[in-house]
C-alpha cells in the first residue's frame, strides 16, 4: 500500500494505491485499483495513478459503457494522447464489434477494466484527462 | 413634400441604427452580427422588404414611457432565398436586449400570419434577454400568441428557428415547437431555468454553456438539430436546408437536377459491406454513394448517432433518409433514436418528402435504463410515424433486420411501397445464436458434444433463416438486388411512386404516443 497526494485542477486528492500483481488478473500496463479519499463531494471518481499528467488542464472524463458487452481489446495505452473521435477500445455488444471513441481530446489516464471483462451499461471504461 | 420626405428619412435612419453604434459594436465584439446583418446574409442580396419598422411599444409603467426602442427590438419582413419567398424575423439584441414585449410579439405574429397566408417558410432568429418584465402579462401574452401560431403553422409551412444569443425561459418553447433549431457555437444558449436559478434552488453549479450551449443541445438533449462554429456557416446551412424543402404542405419539394445519372451503378457498394456480420461500417458511406452527387445533408448528426437522418436527392427529387448506423452502438434502436427518427419522419410526411429507409440494426437496446425510461412508449412513436406516413416509402434492408426492429424500420407491414434487400440481408425473428439456443435446446443438451451440435444448429439456422429469401418468398421483400444496382432501383421506384395517393379514415387527428 502506498499513499499518494495528487493535485488535479487545483484540488488535491489523497490516494491509496495497492499493487495487485499479475496473479490477481491485472494485465500489465493496465490500471491499478485506486480508492480515492475525495475531500469534496464534487470530486472526480478516481484519481490517476499513472505518471500521465492532464494535458488540457481539465477535469477527468470517464468514458462509460453505452451498453452491456465484453471488452475485446483496448486500442490505447495509458499516457497516450487522443483526439476526439479516436477509437479507445472495441466493445462486443449486440453481436457487433463496437468502437468506443473519445468524446473529446485528451490523455488516457487509466484503463478502468481489464481486456475481456464483461461490462454493464454505465460501467467506467477509460479515464481521460 | 421635401420636409415630409426628410422626416421619413430621419425616422427610418433611427430604426435602421437599432440600439446605436455603441451597442452594435458590443454585439460585434461578441462575434455576433446585428439582426439586420443576419437577415441580409440569409436572403438573396437586395430582396429584403421590411414590415412594421415604425412599430412602437405603448408601455408606460416602470419607466417604459421614457424608453425609446427603435423597431421594438425585432426586425421582420420577407425576401427571397435561392429565388423563393421566405418570411423572417430577427430579434435585435442591441434594442433593450431584444426583450419581448407586447408590440415586439405583435410584429412577430404578423409576419408569421403572413407566412401561413402566402405559404412560405418562416425563419426566426432568436437573440433576446427574454420577456420585457416592465410589460408584465402583456409580454406573457406575446409568447402565448407566438406558441399558438407556431402550432397552427406546424405541418403547413416549414418553420426554422435560429438561436444566435440567449434564449431562456418561455422563449425556448417557440423554437421547440418549430421544425428545425439551428444554434451557433459559443454565443447561443437555451434553457428553461438559467444557471443562477439552478444554483439557488438545487445548489448545482453549471455554466450557461454547459447547461444549454450548442454542444449540449446538439449532442445530449437533442433540442437542436444543427450547430455550427459561427453565424456565417449557420446561415449558409439554413439556405442549404431550404433548398430541399417545398414552400408549404400542398407543394411538392423542388426538383433539382444536379447532374447525376439515375441509372449509375456502383460496384464499390458491395465492398462497403463487411464480410463478417459483426463488423461495423459507416452507413453514411453507403448513403453518399447512392444519392445524387454524394450530397447528403445530415439532420441531428451528433444526437442519437445510432440512427442517421437527413436529406438528399434521388434523380433530382428530395428524399428524407433514415438509416441505422452500425458504426455507433451497433445501430440499435433506443429511446433517443426512436424520438429522433420519428420527428424527422413526421416532418417529411408533412411536406410531401418521400422516405428512404436503410435497415441494419442489431435490434432494441437491452437494459433497465431503457425499459424504465419508457422505450416501449418511445419506440411506439417510430411505428406510428412510419405507419402514418403517406408519402412514397422505400426501404432497403442492407443486413440485420431482426424481430421488432425489422418491423419498425419501415417494413412492408407498416406500409412500405417498395422493399428491397441486399443478398447480405438477414430477416428473421432473432439472430442465429439466440434462435439456435432456443429452438434446438433439447438437441444441444442431449448431444454427446453440445458445443459442436450448437455450432451445427447455428449454421443450420443461418442457412434456413438468416437471409432475405424467406421474406422474399412471402412477398414482404419485393426484390433481392445487387448492391451495385441500389441507386438505379431506388430512382426507378421513386419515379413510379410519384403518383401515390392514399386515403385514410377521416379523423380529427391521431393520438401518437408521446
Amino acid at each position: 500500500m502506498k499513499q499518494y497526494r495528487i493535485t488535479v485542477n487545483g484540488k488535491s486528492y489523497d490516494v491509496t494505491v495497492e499493487e495487485l500483481g499479475v496473479a490477481k488478473n491485472a494485465p500489465a500496463g493496465s490500471t491499478v485499483q485506486a480508492s480515492a479519499a475525495a475531500p469534496a463531494p464534487s470530486a472526480a471518481p478516481a484519481a490517476p495513478v499513472q505518471p500521465a499528467a492532464p494535458a488540457n488542464g481539465g477535469s477527468i472524463i470517464t468514458v462509460k459503457a453505452p451498453m452491456p458487452g465484453t471488452v475485446l481489446s483496448f486500442k490505447v495505452i495509458v499516457g497516450q494522447q487522443v483526439k476526439r473521435g479516436d477509437v479507445l477500445l472495441l466493445l462486443e455488444a449486440m453481436k457487433m464489434e463496437n468502437e468506443i471513441v473519445a468524446p473529446q481530446d485528451g490523455t488516457v489516464v487509466a484503463l478502468r477494466i481489464p481486456a475481456s471483462a464483461s461490462v454493464n451499461t454505465g460501467d467506467p471504461l477509460v479515464d481521460l484527462a | 413634400m421635401e420636409k415630409k420626405l426628410k422626416e421619413l428619412e430621419e425616422r427610418r435612419a433611427k430604426v435602421l441604427a437599432g440600439g446605436g453604434p455603441k451597442r452594435v459594436a458590443a454585439q460585434h465584439e461578441k462575434g455576433k452580427m446585428t439582426a439586420r446583418e443576419r437577415i441580409e446574409m440569409l436572403l438573396d442580396p437586395g430582396t429584403f422588404m421590411e414590415l412594421d419598422a415604425f412599430v412602437e411599444h405603448r408601455a408606460t409603467q416602470l419607466g417604459m414611457d421614457k424608453i425609446d426602442a427603435p423597431g421594438e427590438g425585432v426586425v421582420t419582413g420577407y425576401g427571397l432565398v435561392n429565388g423563393r419567398n421566405v418570411c423572417v424575423f430577427a430579434q435585435d439584441f442591441t434594442v433593450i436586449g431584444g426583450s419581448l414585449g407586447e408590440m415586439h410579439a405583435a410584429k412577430i405574429c404578423k409576419v408569421m400570419d403572413l407566412a401561413v397566408k402566402i405559404g412560405c417558410p418562416l425563419v426566426g432568429i432568436n437573440d433576446s434577454g427574454g420577456a420585457r418584465i416592465q410589460e408584465g402579462v402583456d409580454a406573457l401574452s406575446g409568447y402565448g400568441e407566438i406558441f399558438y401560431r407556431n402550432t397552427l403553422a406546424s405541418g403547413v409551412i416549414p418553420q426554422i428557428s435560429v438561436i444566435m444569443g440567449p434564449c431562456a425561459g418561455g422563449a425556448v418553447y417557440s423554437p421547440a415547437l418549430t421544425d428545425f433549431v439551428f444554434m451557433t457555437e459559443g454565443t447561443s444558449n437555451m434553457f428553461i431555468t438559467g444557471p443562477q436559478v439552478i444554483k439557488a434552488v438545487t445548489g448545482e453549479e453549471v455554466s450557461a454553456e454547459d447547461l444549454g450551449g450548442a454542444r449540449v443541445h446538439s449532442e445530449v438533449s437533442g433540442v437542436s438539430h444543427f450547430s455550427f462554429p459561427d453565424e456565417q456557416s449557420t446561415i449558409e446551412a439554413i439556405r442549404k436546408l431550404l433548398s430541399y424543402l417545398p414552400q408549404n404542405n400542398v407543394e411538392d419539394p423542388p426538383v433539382m437536377d444536379i447532374g447525376d445519372d439515375p441509372n449509375r451503378t456502383d460496384d464499390a457498394l458491395a465492398d462497403l459491406m463487411p464480410d463478417s456480420p459483426n463488423k461495423p461500417y459507416d452507413v453514411r458511406d453507403i448513403i453518399t454513394r447512392i444519392v445524387d452527387s454524394a450530397d447528403f445533408f445530415e439532420v441531428q448528426p451528433d444526437y442519437a448517432k445510432n440512427i442517421v437522418t437527413g436529406f438528399a436527392r434521388l434523380a433530382g427529387r428530395s428524399v428524407g433518409i433514415i438509416a441505422n448506423q452500425p458504426k455507433h452502438l451497433a445501430g440499435v434502436l433506443d429511446i433517443n433514436a426512436s424520438d429522433k427518427a420519428t420527428r424527422f419522419i413526421r416532418f417529411c410526411d408533412s411536406f410531401n418528402m418521400p422516405l428512404l429507409t436503410l435497415t441494419d440494426t442489431a435490434g432494441y437496446l437491452p437494459g433497465v435504463g431503457q425499459e424504465h425510461g419508457g422505450v416501449i412508449r418511445h419506440g411506439a412513436k417510430l411505428l406510428y410515424a412510419y405507419s402514418e406516413a403517406s408519402v412514397p416509402k422505400l426501404t432497403v434492408i442492407l443486413r440485420k433486420a431482426y424481430g421488432g426492429a425489422y418491423i419498425a424500420m419501415c417494413s412492408r407491414h407498416l406500409g412500405a411501397d417498395q422493399v428491397f434487400a441486399w443478398p447480405t440481408a438477414e430477416i428473421a425473428v432473432m439472430g442465429p445464436e439466440g434462435a439456435a439456443n432456443i429452438i434446438f435446446k433439447k438437441e444441444i443438451e442431449e448431444s454427446a458434444d453440445p458445443a459442436t451440435m450448437r455450432k451445427d444448429k447455428i449454421e443450420e439456422y443461418k442457412r434456413s433463416f438468416a437471409n432475405p429469401y424467406m421474406a422474399a418468398a412471402r412477398g414482404y421483400v419485393d426484390d433481392v438486388i445487387e448492391p451495385s444496382h441500389t441507386r438505379m432501383r431506388l430512382c426507378n421506384a421513386l419515379n413510379t411512386l410519384l403518383g401515390k395517393r392514399q386515403s385514410t379514415p377521416s379523423r380529427k387527428h391521431g393520438n401518437i404516443p408521446v
